[in-house]
């Protein structure tokens, strides 16, 4: 039916068969077939190194296998009295004010109703959120885990606040010229103010931490190498050490006792672990 | 085809040289230099005293400035879809509202940087993402492109700035302008390129954010392109219809007005239908309880709720895709105009609500079972409203001037048909029809191609090549 009306119609009908071309010449099949062949060549031998260098570029995560540190506090929160003591120093030798704390306290409950204290540094997460968004990379991860601040580069855009699952980042608002009334009952500022209009935090006093290392001290032992608010904290709640090493004081807690880390779902993989009081976990 | 080294242009826009401005014309600009005035000393107080002077925290780093970044950036967007229509798509004729897209593009795209510019804490580094890359970062991405786009748009600008300005006189400014003409396609490709990448990363600086799971979502970085591409090319036509009513004028053809709102319809309805399957997804058939306890929290505290479905799609999106796919309403244009103002509002609405209601619901993250964390508020500070009025306010001066003073609409005609002087009346006994103001990019004149502002051949005079100062004649009134 559609043949004849198309014969009527004098519709012209482009046939392959009248064509005198054949679909594919033979030497455009073997053009093809040599072309796919050396494409998967190509593709088997480079695609090694091609995984390899986007890795690189677009990873910037942390490398831990290139240090034999990994830096991690313990917080046992079983202990733990809230007596602000941790805030305290860590204000002073850090030299913040009560508004950019560090290191703050939190008050919280077990389902049972009964109260227990929360502090925070900052966690030093494995995949930390704020490292991805940086724009400029201003906040970066160190081999040994730290998540640490450049100041020089930040601009000041505050997505890594944003960010944060844990609220750990503090802005400098104001220019600081104000006196610290914690120094020096509580201890004495160890680094130089920020400037106005760059994200600051915890640093897990790593200037003590590089201190130690090059003096032959152990972070977590000897008070010179270890953080303000470990050596402060009047019922020894918390911990610091290095928790490749199989033998410090971190390790043999994590591997003795029950842990837990904050917001574990979200997948950042914080360097702080907290003891859980009772009825808790 | 002809190429004249000489553009062939008429001043339409430009005012008649002994005339007078308009008295609403002065209101209008003393107004706007009033607010560029408040603008400038509320700038000059952040930079000089910190962002201490906003009411911005911690917890709710982000505020007015940063719903305003996203909101012009996202108004701009009219210049890369209509720059795509006519230079990759082929459809020449939206040249006609072309021009006028790109400088609009290009003001939202100086009033975002402006405002980011004063709600970063160090302005004085602002070029650091260039130098120090984390391309992990959507954010750096967005600022490589936002500055890479605002340079495809200076690219586009400068030949309608130097065809409209005394420049034209010069030789090399000519050479200059043709160059750049002939680099149009490119930097349309260019620039879709960039736009289509950073407008949804900027969806996506929320969207990628696992701890807030009121951002937390796959869709909100297409629903940030979809609602730009709707308010974009929105904006682009409520200016263009605006000031064809102040003016008196027909600045774009008829058929172009309706494609435009015809683009802008649908976009709105793909947005609609992503819109609706992300909050039913997310917010109706799911019960995690951190995405459900933020929303009781919003409902409770914020008018998010209200906001959202009347101010974001009934208002900002459902009924203005009516109008601008209804013909009978869309051939008001005066509903037309009130449609595009409705999309413009309510995308306004949506960049302010998802960059809050992130912020309004606390972390929590301690392990207990009390709420620890106070809900945050926010309201901006007057020196944060000042900011936001002086930019603006810069973008309306711009765009104001540009009008006045730049080709943007060459295909503008006039409607005062009783205003012309009975000597410049043609020798027809048909209707009068003035001679068509027909200048396209460079004075090109492509015979094949009919020119839409052109009337009928059998009544229009040919194309008159009359000098700048005649033409002007006939714009008198």
């Amino acid at each position: 039916m559609s043949e004849t009306q198309n014969e009527s119609d004098n519709t012209p009908v482009v046939d392959i068969e009248d064509n005198d071309q054949a679909l594919i010449t033979r030497r455009e099949l073997m053009t093809l077939l040599v072309g796919a062949g050396a494409t998967m060549v190509m593709a088997v031998t480079l695609s090694d190194p091609i995984a390899n260098l986007a890795h690189d570029i677009l990873q910037n995560r942390p490398k831990p296998q290139e240090s034999a540190y990994h830096w991690v506090m313990i917080i046992d929160l079983s202990k733990c009295i809230g007596c602000d003591y941790c805030v305290y120093a860590c204000q002073a030798t850090n030299d913040t004010t009560p508004e950019m704390r560090w290191n703050i306290r939190v008050e919280d409950e077990t389902p049972q109703g009964d109260i227990f204290h929360v502090t925070r540094p900052c966690l030093h997460c494995h995949n930390a959120p704020c490292v991805e968004v940086c724009p400029v990379g201003a906040t970066y991860t160190r081999p040994d885990g730290l998540v640490m601040m450049d100041y020089e580069k930040c601009i000041g855009c505050r997505y890594c606040q944003t960010a944060c699952p844990y609220g750990a980042r503090t802005f400098n608002w104001y220019e600081r010229n104000e006196e610290n009334p914690l120094v020096p009952e509580w201890g004495r500022p160890e680094v130089p103010r920020r400037q106005r209009g760059v994200v600051e935090k915890c640093t897990f006093c790593v200037h003590r931490i590089d201190y130690g290392l090059a003096n032959n001290l152990t972070p977590g032992v000897d008070p010179e190498a270890t953080p303000a608010c470990v050596n402060i904290c009047p019922v020894k709640a918390r911990h610091f050490g290095n928790l490749k090493d199989p033998n410090s004081n971190v390790a043999q807690i994590i591997n003795s006792r029950p842990t837990l880390r904050l917001r574990e779902d979200l997948g950042t993989e914080p360097s702080v672990y907290y003891i859980p009081p009772e009825g808790l976990l | 085809m002809t190429t004249h080294a000489e553009p062939l242009y008429v001043s339409v826009v430009t005012p008649p040289k002994n005339g007078r401005y308009s008295p609403l014309f002065l209101v209008w600009m003393t107004g706007l230099i009033g607010a560029l005035g408040i603008g400038l000393v509320s700038g000059l107080h952040v930079l000089l005293n910190g962002l201490g002077v906003t009411n911005l925290t911690n917890a709710l780093p982000w505020g007015l400035w940063i719903t305003l970044d996203l909101s012009a950036i996202a108004l701009g967007a009219g210049a890369f879809t209509l720059s795509a229509a006519v230079y990759i798509f082929g459809m020449k004729q939206y040249e006609a509202i072309a021009r006028a897209a790109v400088l609009v593009g290009l003001l939202g795209y100086s009033s975002a940087m402006l405002a980011l510019f004063i709600d970063i804490g160090r302005p004085d580094r602002f070029y650091h993402p260039i130098i120090y890359w984390n391309v992990h970062s959507v954010l750096w991405e967005i600022t490589m492109c936002v500055v890479l786009y605002s340079s495809v748009l200076v690219m586009e600008l400068v030949p309608i700035i130097i065809e409209s300005t005394f420049l034209r006189k010069y030789k090399l400014a000519q050479r200059l302008s043709h160059r750049l003409h002939s680099l149009m396609p490119l930097a349309a490709v260019f620039g879709m390129g960039l736009s289509l990448l950073h407008q949804s990363s900027l969806g996506a600086t929320y969207g990628i954010l696992t701890a807030r799971p009121i951002w937390y979502s796959p869709s909100a970085p297409v629903l940030f392109i979809l609602s730009a591409v709707a308010a974009g090319a929105a904006l682009t036509l409520l200016v263009t219809l605006l000031t064809g009513k102040l003016l008196h004028k027909e600045m774009v053809p008829s058929n172009i007005i309706t494609g435009v709102a015809r683009l802008v319809g649908f976009a709105c309805l793909a947005y609609l239908y992503l819109k609706l399957w992300s909050w039913a997804a997310t917010s109706y058939y799911s019960h995690v309880p951190d995405r459900a306890l933020g929303v009781e929290i919003l409902d409770a505290n914020t008018p998010y709720n209200f906001t959202f479905w009347f101010g974001e799609v009934l208002f900002g999106a459902l009924v203005p895709a009516i109008i601008m796919l209804w013909g009978r309403m869309r051939r008001n244009h005066n509903i037309l105009m009130l449609g595009a103002f409705m999309i413009i509002a309510g995308l306004v609405i949506n960049r302010w609500n998802v960059t809050l209601s992130g912020f309004v619901i606390p972390m929590d993250w301690s392990p207990g079972v009390r709420d620890v964390f106070p809900i945050n508020t926010y309201s901006p500070a007057l020196v944060e409203w000042g900011v936001a009025i002086g930019i603006v306010a810069y973008s309306w001066t711009a765009f104001t001037l540009g009008v006045r003073f730049l080709n943007l609409y060459p295909e503008v005609r006039s409607l005062r048909r009783r205003a012309m002087s009975v000597v410049d009346v043609p020798p027809i006994s048909e209707p009068i029809i003035e001679t068509p103001i027909v200048a396209t990019h460079m004075g090109e004149v492509n015979p094949e191609e009919p020119i839409m502002a052109m009337p009928p051949p059998d009544i229009a005079p040919t194309i008159d090549e009359t000098p700048p100062d005649e033409g002007d004649e006939t714009q008198k009134s």
